[in-house]
């Protein structure tokens, strides 16, 4: 599915050429916002995270799931970030993975939502701004990570997903899951230096960790970054391609439109004329109303 | 007089078959349902979950909407191509298609978890130009309001107003256009939702031609509602129709069926995925499915002249064209798209409830205005054409002068 197929393909001359153009301009230079970094091999499951994350956004208790290893057992609209336990049948090898919203540099919630409720604020953040939202969930749907989760038992129900803290931010604190982790598995900080710190970690000791950081360039870059001593596709996290899912949407949105709009016009408007003017001059077929009219 | 009229019409509803009696109450069923859904929220009234976001009344919407092209279909051969046969069926249609998107509209209010806050999508600082669900919501509402002034002429005309009349028809081929302009952009919006979902939505429906196929299938879909709805509503109203008006519409169906197959072909050829029509299992199943039931089979019906060109022919094979454009969008917005291990889907009774009351009312309020206001008006010239005299019939469909609907006359 490549872009240039689709161009071949629709034919959409003008748009098609524009799409192109969205594609370099999209391609930025390193960005510079926060990031974490959860390292799996550090964890020790002590759910200190998900403790914090509960008070800091003074979200209710959730039972259910796994009694021993995880509670509950999926992120819900009273659980924002989510220690969870993940096997690899294959070796017997497990590890422990922290869940949330994993940040996206090319966010498909912001993109997706039609009023504007999701935005990427300068941290690299996406905050979720409810005065807006209309409850059409297509952000949910769209999510690549499916991270965004709705009240439904509540009348007029919000998302919830986890915000980076970003009013800990602004006052020069870290996310509370960061802040509160004993065992430093969560490191709060500048997503280069974050990426830097975890190829330090992998080439320090390279029979611990997968040779690989999830999150730097999938799709497009996240700012959660993860490291792990297990595949990543056996701890849940799907296997994706560095292109962000919000391009081809985008620039068919920006382009396409307009040229849609456009060319429909100029066709029916083109077509009008020349059907107009074709009955004009064969007197024959001239329609009545046409004499009416005139 | 006036009064007499309305005595007429009153004792005219209250002689109505049994048949609308009862769509009328299991209509006023599905409303206290849905006042009830708007109080409560989704939670207690759906099977709706974190799992599946989106559900029943989603499809219905994504149905309805290419379903209701028709009237943009009509509306573009009817004004454009001024072939004076098409604007017997044009009113009905129009109606149908304007029915089809008030319908989606409030069933699209059922689903939305906020929706005393709908109005936002209509605030411009709020406006979100990159979404497609912003643009499939800026169509519907505008299109919505053209189709308004479309059908408006039947009810004008109906209460005898002149002056809105005469605008209008000033500027029913200005509204025709826009309207064609926004349906191809709403049509394609709608397919174009899936966009972001490139992981998400299995490679067999996924590609970036889905604005594409959702137009061209909106296009077939919509031209086979019209034959649907002409076949059957001229019936159910006794009124004869023409069979070669339709049976041209069929041969544009069939030609664009023929298209859609190849690019569908063609895409999945390119991107190296025709093997995937036989090797993912149940998935394969409806992809076939609908391919077969869809597209090649009235591909079969409305080549061969004679069923095109019959009643039961035209009834079976755009029956057909709205079976398989109904498993196609469940396939992309349900069926086809990958959901958490462990989770389920099957609609709760009150989303099933409210759906069939939605399109109930739907039949209703198009049998009541049948009834009651000059929508097969044109009709009864086809079946009085035997007398040539009648020079009006060339005169555009949607500027007739005002005349006693079929009511009034008895």
């Amino acid at each position: 599915m490549d872009r240039r197929d689709f161009l071949k393909l629709s034919g959409a001359g003008l748009g098609g050429l524009l799409v192109g153009g969205a594609r370099t301009a999209r391609a930025k230079a390193a960005w510079n916002g926060k990031a974490l970094l959860y390292d799996a091999t550090m964890c020790t499951g002590c759910r200190a995270c998900q403790m914090a994350c509960k008070r800091e956004n003074d979200m209710p208790a959730e039972t259910g799931g796994s009694e021993l290893y995880e509670k509950p057992s999926n992120l819900s609209a009273s659980t924002r970030t989510l220690i969870k336990v993940a096997e690899d049948e294959q070796s017997g090898e497990w590890s422990f993975i922290k869940q949330q919203c994993m940040h996206c540099l090319h966010p498909a919630c912001v993109s997706a939502c039609p009023v504007g409720a999701f935005q990427q604020t300068e941290h690299g953040a996406i905050v979720y701004r409810s005065e807006r939202c209309i409850g059409c969930r297509y952000c949910m749907v769209a999510c690549p990570f499916n991270v965004p989760k709705f009240d439904w038992d509540k009348s007029l129900p919000y998302i919830e997903k986890c915000d980076l803290c970003v009013d800990r931010l602004e006052e020069g604190l870290p996310p509370a899951c960061a802040d509160v982790c004993p065992t430093g598995a969560i490191t709060f900080g500048d997503r280069d230096s974050l990426i830097a710190e975890a190829e330090r970690r992998i080439s320090n000791s390279p029979d611990t960790y997968v040779n690989r950081i999830y999150g730097k360039d999938e799709l497009g870059g996240t700012s959660m970054l993860y490291l792990s001593s297990v595949p990543f596709d056996k701890l849940g996290l799907p296997e994706l391609d560095s292109e962000p899912v919000t391009e081809l949407s985008e620039a068919i949105a920006t382009y396409g439109t307009p040229s849609v709009a456009l060319s429909v016009t100029s066709l029916l408007g083109g077509l009008y004329y020349w059907f107009s003017n074709h009955e004009e001059e064969s007197e024959s077929e001239a329609t009545v109303d046409q004499k009416e009219e005139a | 007089m006036a009064q007499g009229k309305n005595r007429r019409v009153l004792k005219e509803l209250l002689h109505l078959p049994m048949s609308y009696f009862l769509m009328a109450a299991f209509a006023a069923f599905g409303l206290a349902l849905g006042i009830y859904r708007l109080v409560v929220g989704l939670g207690p009234t759906t099977n709706l979950s974190d799992a599946y976001p989106w559900g029943l009344w989603i499809l219905y919407d994504v149905f309805f909407i290419p379903f209701s092209a028709g009237a943009f279909m009509i509306s573009a051969v009817t004004h454009i191509y001024d072939k004076e046969e098409y604007h017997v069926i044009a009113r009905p249609v129009v109606l149908a298609g304007f029915l089809g998107y008030l319908f989606v509209v409030l069933v699209l209010l059922m689903d939305l978890g906020r929706w005393h806050r709908f109005y936002n999508v209509l605030v411009p600082w709020y406006w979100n130009p990159h979404s497609f669900m912003f643009e499939v919501s800026m169509c519907v509402t505008v299109y919505t309001g053209i189709l308004v002034m479309e059908i408006a002429p039947s009810i004008l005309e109906r209460l005898n107003w002149e002056k809105p009349l005469r605008f209008l028809r000033i500027a029913t081929v200005v509204i025709a256009g826009a309207g064609i302009v926004l349906s191809s952009l709403h049509q394609s919006s709608v397919g174009s939702l899936f966009l972001l979902m490139r992981h998400k939505l299995h490679a067999l429906w996924w590609t970036p031609q889905l604005p594409l196929f959702f137009f061209t299938s909106a296009a077939f879909s919509g031209l086979s509602m019209a034959i649907f709805v002409a076949v059957v509503s001229f019936k159910a109203f006794g009124k004869r129709l023409k069979l070669d008006l339709l049976s041209d519409l069929a041969k544009i169906v069939f030609i664009m069926l023929g298209l859609y197959l190849a690019l569908k072909v063609t895409d999945l050829a390119i991107n190296g995925e025709l093997s995937l029509m036989f090797s993912e299992g149940w998935l394969s199943f409806l992809f076939a499915a609908e391919m077969l039931l869809g597209v090649i089979a009235p591909m079969f019906i409305f080549g061969n002249r004679e069923m095109r060109q019959s009643n039961s022919g035209l009834f079976q094979g755009s029956g057909l064209v709205l079976l398989g454009l109904g498993l196609n969008r469940v396939n992309v917005a349900l069926l086809g798209l990958q959901a958490p291990a462990g989770a389920d889907y099957f609609p709760h009774w009150i989303e099933m409830v409210i759906s069939l009351a939605a399109i109930v009312a739907g039949v209703l309020i198009f049998g009541l205005a049948a009834r009651f206001l000059p929508i097969f008006q044109d009709a009864e010239e086809v079946e009085a054409e035997r007398s040539p005299s009648d020079s009006r019939s060339k005169e555009k469909g949607w500027s007739q002068l005002p005349q006693p609907g079929t009511v009034d006359t008895t």
